[in-house]
């Protein structure tokens, strides 16, 4: 259960996130939507300790966070992978918070977080591509290794910034739903952020809808009407994305 | 139609401020002038004053120009290639031979043995091993200050304790810091190894504080929201992004070591440079350029060498063409020197 009460952040005089309250019971897996600039990006970033808030606490099964910690693992959306690594190494970096330096330096890990990581890019379908280089992978595919990392950790709490925002339809369909896949197989309570209405009301179970940095909404598929979405982003013209939001 | 009485009217209006514009230019250009009137005197000044510090005298070239145009005839005796008249190689050859500049081969003898043959390293290989093995010795000392002088791993003030010494060290250049060691192994090459090793420290820990500033902080923040511990993001974030430079940075270390190597054997140190010394001091202009030869043959090879690596690290096809090495060789020996 995660539990952020009363959270705020502000940068000088720019308030990023403003006075949010909410709980996340396990398993969840929530969208938030909303603008560039809306506060999406702060309020994960305090979720898992790489931001401080102003005010307010996270908590999560009853432990407030303080600053990053192995149990909450987040997807970024430019991946920062190290390019010059293969996926699989990339992938047990996620276990670095398990291993002591030295280990960590010689690669000798625990032979189940070995076993983890191959797992785990199994999931998001790399097991074949488990030894090739990051950087001469697709953005789709380094996204992909990017999940798998997250998951090599074992969370609690799996973050995702803008997963799909630099991809392609195609490739940002499919590493969403990897996103969504591994959450369900492990029961991960998820949050992440997206630009997408049509993809966030493909994969979203939950959504909370920020503006300036306040929650203006929070509510299940049933209630992400077309007023939310207008409300949420300004009014939209294109037709498809009211249509699907009217569906 | 409005538009064309708009642009009338600002005309009239400008008309005094375009003469103020012109004339505030005008000014300017003058002060200008008169400023680089008078650096041109203050540099012609400090000119003279240098020259004189020298004792530069235009007579003196003039005095002893024959001298040295004898000198230059013994440097390139004259001979003959294939009939045509040319340098004499042969004379080159037979002191490169003589001293065993490069390599000797026996079939019986001491040194390393291949099947029958046995391969007495000559002095270019002295040269070399000073150099590489100043290298390797500099390295760790290098990779620990060049680290921990970074702004992104030490806080602030603290990094400078870092910077400082791998400044002082390099304010010392390398043929110095031989003759401070001289009272641990005397002159030697193996005084002249640690000189070059502490001279590496100095240099390549710039070159690697240089290159993890320019690190991307996206991926360290990846690694610390794993949970990774201080050290772990360091080497895992921060690290793992600049290994290929770190090692172009290595190879490049290698070729200034290897042509400072030479410059140690002047004051005594052994190898090519020592070779070089003691040819001069016997006034054997012949041998001299042979020896200059052999030095051209070894910095080249190591260069060439080099660059390729670098090249293939970075993946791409940049490295420059043998034509360039060669024709700005004399500019790298000379600023190796006091470097």
């Amino acid at each position: 259960m995660i539990e952020v009460s009363n959270l705020s952040k502000s940068y000088g005089d720019i308030q990023a996130v403003d006075d949010v309250s909410f709980t996340i019971p396990d398993g969840e897996f929530v969208v938030v939507l909303g603008e560039s600039g809306a506060g999406k990006s702060t309020l994960l970033r305090c979720l898992n300790g790489l931001t401080k808030p102003t005010e307010g606490s996270v908590s999560i099964n009853g432990e407030s966070v303080m600053g990053p910690r192995d149990d909450v693992a987040m997807v970024f959306q430019q991946h920062y992978l190290i390019e010059e690594m293969s996926a699989y190494n990339n992938a047990l970096t996620g276990a670095l918070g398990r291993t002591n330096l030295f280990d960590s330096l010689t690669g000798r890990y625990e032979k189940d977080d070995k076993y983890e990581a191959l797992r785990s890019l199994r999931t998001v379908g790399l097991l074949d591509e488990a030894g090739q280089a990051v950087g001469q992978m697709s953005g789709g595919q380094q996204q992909r290794v990017g999940i798998a990392r997250a998951l090599v950790q074992q969370p609690n709490l799996l973050l995702a910034d803008e997963p799909v925002a630099s991809l392609d339809p195609a490739s940002a369909e499919r590493v969403m739903g990897y996103i969504r896949r591994a959450a369900d197989e492990r029961g991960l309570s998820t949050l992440a952020s997206l630009h997408q209405v049509n993809i966030a009301r493909e994969f979203g179970e939950r959504f909370l809808g920020m503006k300036d940095g306040e929650v203006i909404f929070d509510g299940y598929r049933d209630d992400l009407t077309v007023d939310v979405i207008d409300e949420i982003y300004g009014s939209i013209e294109t037709d498809a994305i009211r249509s699907e939001a009217e569906a | 139609m409005s538009t064309e009485t708009e642009s009338e009217t600002s005309e009239v209006q400008t008309a005094d401020d375009v003469d103020d514009a012109f004339t505030l230019i005008r000014i300017n250009k003058r002060a200008r002038q008169v400023f680089g009137l008078f650096a041109l005197v203050v540099f012609g000044w400090l000119f003279t004053l240098a020259l004189d510090q020298v004792g530069f005298a235009v007579s003196e070239i003039v005095k002893y120009w024959p001298d040295f145009e004898d000198a230059l005839g013994q440097f390139f005796p004259p001979g003959e290639v294939f009939g045509i008249p040319f340098v004499d190689v042969g004379a080159y050859w037979s002191f490169i031979q003589e001293r065993n500049l490069i390599m000797q081969v026996e079939t019986n003898g001491a040194g390393f043995m291949f099947w029958d043959w046995t391969v007495i390293p000559g002095q270019m290989f002295v040269t070399l091993a000073m150099g590489f093995a100043g290298l390797v010795l500099g390295l760790p000392g290098a990779l620990i200050l060049g680290v921990l002088g970074s702004e992104r791993v030490t806080p602030y003030p603290f990094n400078f304790i870092f910077r400082g010494t791998m400044s002082v060290i390099r304010a010392i250049p390398a043929l110095v810091w031989a003759l401070i060691y001289i009272p641990l192994g005397g002159v030697t090459p193996f005084t002249a190894t640690l000189a070059i090793g502490t001279d590496t420290m100095g240099n390549l820990g710039r070159l690697f504080t240089d290159a993890l500033e320019e690190v991307e902080d996206g991926p360290i923040e990846a690694i610390g929201s794993t949970g990774a511990n201080g050290p772990q993001r360091v080497i895992f974030g921060m690290l793992s992004q600049v290994a290929s430079p770190f090692i172009a940075w290595t190879m490049y270390i290698l070729e200034i070591n290897t042509r400072i190597a030479v410059t140690m054997g002047l004051i005594g140190g052994g190898g090519l440079g020592y070779v070089l010394q003691t040819q001069r001091s016997l006034f054997k202009y012949t041998n001299m350029m042979a020896t200059i030869l052999v030095i051209f043959v070894l910095v080249i090879s190591v260069e060439i060498v080099s660059q390729r690596v670098r090249s293939y690290i970075r993946g791409t096809e940049e490295s420059q063409g043998l034509i360039a090495l060669i024709v700005e060789f004399p500019q790298r020996m000379v600023r190796s020197i006091w470097q």
